[in-house]
């Protein structure tokens, strides 16, 4: 769907929301149909049943993730832990990492998926994360085949030094996803951002 | 002996991610599991209790914390697991599936055999020092003491099988010690002796908390926050903006579809 976008050089003043944001992509209307008018037809509705009647998938890695409202895709790939116990990142902007201690996407339980923000000037996978709304969808392609398709239920941001580890690794009572990038202020001392942005769905739908 | 050394160079480039694709985290029994510990049935028991574990290979750790037993007596408490046991705690019905001996009154109390349809037999003895194999089941001075306690040990091995049953969910930890008749002390009263050791009073044996060890979704939590961006496009981290895709359609596409969401957001 994006094969239309040919020539393309965008430039995006993304600290400044106020300001004109200017878009040099002449077939980006074409090549991006995204969310500012939504399209029903890609638009899930939301889990009605009891948690026991909510999809599930088996096991499958993780592939691909599509999240339409940001016109993102990416490659996804797998993320263990740090010496320090603290989750890997991806070594870039892209790919996108799925953590493999956590369940693949569409299994029971929260899978978690992370993204940087930004990586050496470039914005990454996860750059517009925090623009997501409620019923937003991302959808997953996975090895075996099938495509899991959340919903986005919520959208968080916690400072770091308070991660509610908790409700985002937590066991549940449903397929989950989490996606979480960076967020806030950027400390130039630690060299980290201060804050976590944290996306919360669910799945609505597999194929 | 030359062509296999090389296909077995060559093959495993698609092989190794084929591999590493397919094989994910289950491999290696990894991961922790948790159990709330609730009174079994039949049995005068008001407390409760948590057990934790994790496991990583064929070693174990665990923290074990329970509050309202009897107060000043040793705590027996095991992982149990059988492989055709229901891999659950027991029910009422469980109680006096079979006449035992020492249990004078079968009705009022619930022994450990009797639990063992549900639970299986101990797989491991959850002791505050020294062995924790089956053996160590009724080392009553190396259990923990008291209506209020809270201990921690790593380093237990476990069998791979104890090891894949815990993680799948099938382990039970189960915590004994029950005073019927509220002496405030182990004593044979009406209870009899022990069915697992006629040297011990019932009451120090017959079960008093249960609860099925579920493993988590999770297996290993990450510690703390998620290092995801470098400040290279924030407005202090002071790099060159505004940024400029260039090239790959897929990026540009997405760079546009996201512009525009955060101007409908700006003007909303
Ligand atoms: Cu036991």
């Amino acid at each position: 769907m994006f094969a239309a976008a040919g020539m393309a050089a965008v430039v995006l003043l993304p600290q400044d929301i106020s300001g004109p944001v200017r878009l040099d992509v002449p077939v980006a209307v074409d090549a991006a149909p995204v969310t500012l008018t939504p399209d029903t037809s890609t638009r899930v509705p939301g889990p009605t049943s009891p948690a026991a009647h909510s999809p599930r998938l088996p096991a499958s890695d993780p592939v691909r993730v599509r999240i339409p409202a940001l016109g993102v895709t990416s490659r996804i790939m797998h993320l263990g832990l740090e010496r320090d116990g603290s989750m890997e990142v991806p070594p870039g902007a892209y790919p996108v990492g799925w953590y493999d201690r956590s369940p693949t996407p569409g299994q029971l339980g929260p899978a978690v998926l992370a993204g940087h923000v930004d990586w050496e000037g470039e914005p990454g996978a996860f750059y517009g994360l925090r623009e997501l709304r409620v019923a937003d969808i991302v959808v997953i392609d996975r090895a075996d085949g099938t495509v899991a398709t959340f919903r986005v239920d919520r959208v968080e941001e916690h400072p770091k030094d308070d991660f509610p580890t908790k409700d985002v690794y937590g066991d549940i009572d449903h397929a989950g996803l989490r996606l979480i990038t960076c967020g806030g202020a950027f400390d130039e001392d630690t060299g980290d951002y201060l804050d976590n942005v944290i996306v919360f769905a669910s799945l609505t739908a597999t194929g | 002996m030359n062509r296999i050394t090389r296909a077995a160079i060559t093959v495993p480039v698609v092989g190794l991610t084929a591999l590493l694709a397919s094989a994910g985290p289950a491999a290696a029994a990894e991961g922790s599991a948790q159990a709330d510990l609730t009174p079994v049935p039949v049995n005068p028991v008001n407390a409760s209790g948590r057990g934790e574990v994790e496991i990583s290979g064929t070693t174990l750790s665990f923290s074990l914390a329970a509050q309202g037993l009897l107060a000043g007596a040793p705590h027996a408490a095991h992982i149990h697991f059988g492989e055709s046991a229901r891999n659950e705690c027991p029910t009422a019905s469980d109680n006096n599936a079979a006449p035992l001996p020492g249990e004078s009154d079968p009705h009022e109390h619930f022994t450990t055999t009797e639990g063992a349809p549900a639970y299986g037999e101990i797989v491991v003895s959850l002791t505050t020092t020294g062995d924790t194999s089956p053996s160590s089941g009724l080392a009553v001075d190396r259990f923990p003491v008291g209506d209020h306690f809270e201990y921690s040990r790593g380093d237990v091995q476990v069998s791979e099988e104890v090891a894949q049953a815990i993680l799948s969910g099938k382990a039970v930890v189960v915590i004994h010690g029950v005073d019927y008749d509220g002496d405030g002390t182990y004593s044979a009263g009406d209870r009899g002796v022990s069915d697992l050791d006629p040297s011990l009073p019932g009451e120090a044996t017959d079960p008093a908390l249960c609860g099925v060890l579920n493993a988590s979704q999770v297996s290993t939590q990450p510690v703390g926050a998620v290092a995801a961006g470098d400040g290279s496009s924030s407005a202090d981290g002071g790099s060159a903006l505004p940024y400029v895709l260039g090239g790959l359609g897929l990026t540009a596409a997405g760079g546009a579809a996201f512009a525009a969401r955060r101007s409908s957001r700006a003007t909303a």
